[in-house]
């Protein structure tokens, strides 16, 4: 018999209500997607710079021409021998000048620049020393120079780049919470319209999860499509981007290309479970209401 | 057995519908409940599909207080209770059989295990042929006919039929008396509602007067009824 169609057809969804629900998801799932390239993208940012100063230090020396070569010869003797320490090397005037180059331009003349000497140090990453005991040395031996193992640094980038990953896991959880708000008012209003089908089915003997299964279904499909357009308008954002090279060094998502597919899956899954979750509360507390 | 004591009920803050209302109906008996239009009928009948509780009194369903009863159990209640509306109350986006198969669907019945009841179903009230025809393309005694389909086809334990015969011309009305007379046979307990007197007082059976919300006079039915 053909006449009997599936579950799915008790409920006269309308197909206006529809569109306009994937409508809405899709958006928040573009947000979404950029929301968490943002928070994955810091996270990856604080653990390279943390990760990228650790194990190095630096020894300034602050001297004038005719002691400087003394007062390095005297730093790398007492790093040498300091536990903790597995390598010390002086940069050549041509290693400063390269590291100078970004901020003056060209080749910098260090002859006119009151640059100091710099001694590079690898440290022992399962022991390093600490610094203040490093510094002690230095300052008993009178290098008139300075350890400098960038922990303020280290701390200062790590804690600037986790703020911005939580305003951007904020910014996930205000989307997912923007979806569900969009369901439960959409749901709201549909049950109005349903009002008499629902009715007719408590009528029947179905209990208020049997109601509730039905709309879940449907916005898990909504959901699911929303979140499939608008995850895939994100990717082809994020493809864009990356043929741009000058925004490629600056984005480490886009940098991070195994990031894409995981991430594009847990944006549709998520849109789903939370328009799925929000059916079922928004169903169930409307039943409730009506007594 | 569904016992009614001292039941009363109101619409909100409106005035009681029913007062003092005290009725015991022995399973597997026929009952008319009859009285004018605003006597109460269709409330008593209310109160039995549980859409409402007792304002006052107790009401005895199955064994059960009905007032102590929880959602999900008031859900599995109403599947041992089939109703026919005044109203129908058809779902005018399905089509007749789907209409009917709606108690057994909503009871989680697979479509392959109720397809031949519902067919089955259709044919005994006529309907056959209108399976996959939607209530609007239907006549007002074709509606009534799928809803009492609707409300025989899981079997239920109790009918309830508000006023069935009100909207169909005598033959058809008779043509339906015999469907509940046959499933009163069949040990299903029967409350009929209808203010036609003359259509009842054909059949020799219980009839449970209401006046102004309250029982005027009463027969108490014993066992199953018998059709005249």
């Amino acid at each position: 018999m053909s006449a009997i169609r599936s579950k799915g057809a008790l409920i006269p969804f309308q197909a206006a209500s529809g569109g306009l629900m994937i409508l809405i998801v899709a958006a928040m799932a573009f947000l979404a997607c950029f929301a968490l390239a943002g928070a994955l993208g810091t996270t990856r940012i604080a653990s390279t710079w943390t990760e990228g100063l650790a194990g190095a230090a630096t020894v300034r020396i602050d001297a004038n021409e005719d002691d400087r070569a003394r007062r390095t010869s005297l730093v790398l003797d007492i790093l040498r021998d300091t536990e903790g320490i597995a390598d010390a090397r002086a940069l050549s005037e041509r290693d400063v000048a390269d590291l100078l180059t970004p901020w003056f331009g060209g080749t910098p003349d260090l002859g006119e620049l009151p640059a100091p000497g710099i001694v590079a140090v690898t440290l022992d990453i399962e022991n390093e020393p600490d610094p203040t005991v490093v510094q002690a040395r230095l300052d008993g031996a009178g290098a008139g120079a300075v350890y400098d193992d960038h922990g303020r640094w280290r701390g200062k980038a790590a804690r600037a780049a986790r703020a911005i990953g939580n305003l951007s896991w904020w910014a996930l959880g205000l989307t997912a919470l923007a979806i569900a708000a969009s369901v439960f008012l959409v749901i709201s209003i549909a049950m109005v319209a349903h009002k008499g089908t629902i009715e007719a089915l408590r009528l029947a003997g179905a209990e208020d999860r049997f109601v509730a299964n039905l709309y879940q279904k449907r916005f898990f499909w909504l959901g699911a499509l929303g979140g499939l357009i608008g995850s895939g308008f994100a990717l082809a954002a994020f493809v864009g981007l990356d043929a741009l090279s000058s925004v490629r060094s600056a984005l480490p998502m886009i940098d991070a290309p195994y990031y894409w597919p995981i991430a594009w899956l847990a944006i549709i899954l998520a849109c789903a479970l939370v328009a799925v979750l929000a059916a079922r509360l928004a169903v169930l507390a409307t039943l409730r209401r009506r007594g | 057995m569904i016992q009614f004591e001292n039941v009363g009920f109101r619409y909100k803050r409106g005035p009681e519908v029913l007062q003092n209302v005290d009725l015991e109906i022995p399973a597997g008996s026929f009952q008319f409940i009859t009285g004018e239009s605003g006597a109460g009928k269709s409330s008593l009948l209310r109160l039995l599909y549980l859409d409402s509780m007792p304002t006052a009194g107790r009401i005895s369903l199955f064994g059960r207080d009905v007032t102590t009863l929880t959602r999900d159990e008031i859900a599995w209640f109403r599947r041992r209770i089939g109703v026919v509306f005044q109203d129908f109350r058809l779902l005018d986006h399905l089509s007749a059989a789907e209409n009917v198969a709606l108690p057994l669907t909503v009871a989680g019945v697979r479509e392959a295990a109720y397809r031949d009841n519902v067919t089955e179903m259709l044919q005994w009230v006529g309907l056959g042929d209108k399976m996959e025809v939607r209530p609007p393309e239907l006549s007002g005694g074709e509606k009534q006919r799928v809803a009492i389909a609707r409300a025989v086809v899981a079997s239920p334990d109790i009918i309830l039929a508000d006023e069935p015969t009100g909207s169909v011309d005598p033959a058809m009305a008779e043509r339906i008396m015999a469907l509940f007379v046959e499933m009163n046979r069949l040990g299903k307990t029967v409350l009929f509602a209808s203010h036609d007197l003359a259509m009842i007082e054909q059949y020799k059976l219980p009839i449970t007067t209401l006046r102004g919300g309250t029982v005027a006079s009463g027969k108490r039915a014993s066992g199953r009824g018998a059709a005249a």
